[in-house]
């Protein structure tokens, strides 16, 4: 009698397993959803704690430029390393300034700066409201009237939106920093003609792909690391799932949201 | 206005906490809460400000039903009804002045300095003004406990809920603390609902208590009458003794 069941069982956890996954992903893809309109509801009209926004403002954005600048100057200077050789064997010195910015702008800049920031900011900001919510931090702030989303989430969602698209401006023009330099050192290619060939051949739309995408990886990463915060449940080791849950699913959103950009945009 | 939970259900899942709970609390009542560690004490006080909602049954805040209002309606009642939780629940990104300071400014339209001056003032009320500008985390449990109650005082509600105000605090900081519960019922008419285990406050405080014992009102009356029943469960708990015919 108990020989049959095992390969029912079998058959059977596969699909329990599927439904299980796609279960979970409907949970977490309503749950953000509805987060976001409850944060655009509180943005009309818009009334923004000030102060909590400049407090996010500073510790997410302006905290965050010594790894960004050192992440953001290393990476301008391995793509020029990178390139070296070819730009050596087909003697293309020329388009080594052009080359190096139409990636930094288009695709590294705002990717790289994404994940550092995804790193850095938003998993901080999980495990902050994580931490707020299994301490009854954010029942407490309910208590005192206090709406949560008004009070906790907005101002963290556009300084994170904002502060994304400040960083990548600023990682962009250190990375090409870090590229002329090299590119100088490594190459000897003058960094006036570094310069000319990045200008005569960049458009402006190039440097507005990388900011437009960058805007879209601060929403996805502020959306992700806010839901999963307030969705933490079961003590420490409950925050920390939460913070592992956020950077995968915001990671895996900046991918997701950087390839679909990518064919629009172009 | 009373307070009147009428028939209270409550379940987490399997677990069911409350299974008919009827109370009146009085205008500015010090009222009791008393049981054994998750028999639902302060599960039923977290429902009079909608951080939860029964499963069956009403909870009037005066003559206005509370426990069917949304989330945006309840923020009325919580200002006039405050509460302080167990684990005093402070802002840990916060200074202690700055915690008190929060509603003063949210719903005051203070300045921040000018919040923080009053919050600096009320913190003189509970003894920790020289810690006003010190973070959460570098103070003790009674202390923070202390920065809790004067924060949730800041709106002058006319209800305070205590969820174990004393636990955790050194015997004067406790006495202290029921002294203040007691003043806030004699001097401003606050009606206050205390949850508490701390025999010593019960019985120097209380107006009122009710025991509550699987899911429902074991003995409400007066600390008189709970001293004086026969009944077994109820000695036994306010005797603190282990043996008995109490399930726990």
């Amino acid at each position: 009698m108990g020989a049959p069941a095992a390969p029912v069982g079998v058959l059977l956890a596969l699909p329990q397993r599927v439904g299980a996954f796609l279960l979970a992903l409907a949970t977490q893809i309503g749950g953000v959803t509805i987060l976001l309109g409850q944060i655009l509801r509180r943005l009309n009209p818009a009334r923004i704690d000030r102060h909590e926004l400049f407090r996010n403002l500073n510790r997410m954005g302006v905290r965050s430029v010594p790894i960004i600048s050192a992440t953001a100057a290393f990476t301008g200077g391995i793509m020029v390393v990178q390139a070296a050789p070819f730009v050596e064997q087909f003697n293309a010195k020329g388009f080594i300034g052009w080359a190096a910015t139409f990636t930094t702008f288009r695709e590294l800049g705002p990717l790289l700066i994404g994940l550092i920031f995804n790193g850095r900011v938003g998993a901080n900001n999980t495990a902050e409201l994580g931490t707020m919510q299994v301490t009854d931090q954010v029942d407490a702030l309910r208590a005192l009237a206090i709406d949560p989303i008004a009070y906790l989430v907005v101002p963290r969602v556009l300084a994170m939106i904002s502060m994304m698209v400040v960083l990548t401006i600023l990682g962009d023009a250190i990375a090409l920093g870090g590229a002329m330099l090299t590119a100088d050192l490594l190459l000897d290619v003058d960094p006036r003609i570094f310069w000319a060939s990045a200008i005569e051949r960049l458009e402006t739309w190039d440097f507005f792909v990388g900011l437009i995408k960058s805007l879209l990886f601060g929403v996805m990463i502020a959306l992700m690391s806010c839901y999963y915060g307030l969705a933490t449940r079961g003590g420490a080791p409950g925050v920390g799932r939460a913070v592992n849950a956020s950077v995968v699913a915001s990671a895996a959103g900046v991918f997701i949201a950087d390839y679909f950009s990518t064919f629009v945009l172009d | 206005m009373p307070i009147r939970f009428v028939n209270i259900h409550k379940a987490f899942g399997p677990k069911v906490v409350l299974q008919g709970v009827d109370l009146e609390v009085a205008d500015g009542e010090c009222f009791f809460i008393i049981g054994a560690s998750g028999v639902g004490k302060s599960v039923l006080i977290k429902h009079l400000i909608g951080l939860l909602r029964p499963d069956e049954g009403d909870i009037f805040l005066g003559e206005e039903e509370v426990s069917r209002l949304d989330e945006r309606a309840l923020y009325p009642v919580r200002m006039k009804c405050a509460m302080v939780f167990q684990s005093s629940t402070l802002f840990d990104s916060m200074t202690c002045a700055e915690n008190v300071a929060l509603p003063l400014r949210k719903h005051r339209g203070m300045s921040m300095k000018e919040a923080i001056d009053d919050a600096r003032r009320r913190l003189e009320k509970v003894h920790m003004q020289d810690f006003a500008d010190a973070y959460p985390a570098a103070l003790g449990d009674g202390m923070r406990k202390r920065v809790a109650i004067a924060r949730a005082l800041t709106l002058d509600p006319e209800y305070v809920l205590f969820d174990e105000p004393t636990t955790s605090l050194d015997p004067v900081s406790a006495r202290r603390t029921d002294e203040l519960i007691r003043r806030l019922c004699d001097e401003f008419g606050v009606t206050s609902i205390v949850v508490s285990h701390d025999l010593v406050s019960i019985f120097s405080i209380a107006d009122r208590i009710a025991m509550l014992y699987k899911g429902t009102v074991r003995l409400l009356g007066t600390p008189e009458e709970f001293r004086n029943t026969e009944d077994p469960i109820v000695q036994q708990f306010i005797q603190g003794r282990a043996e008995g015919p109490m399930e726990v």
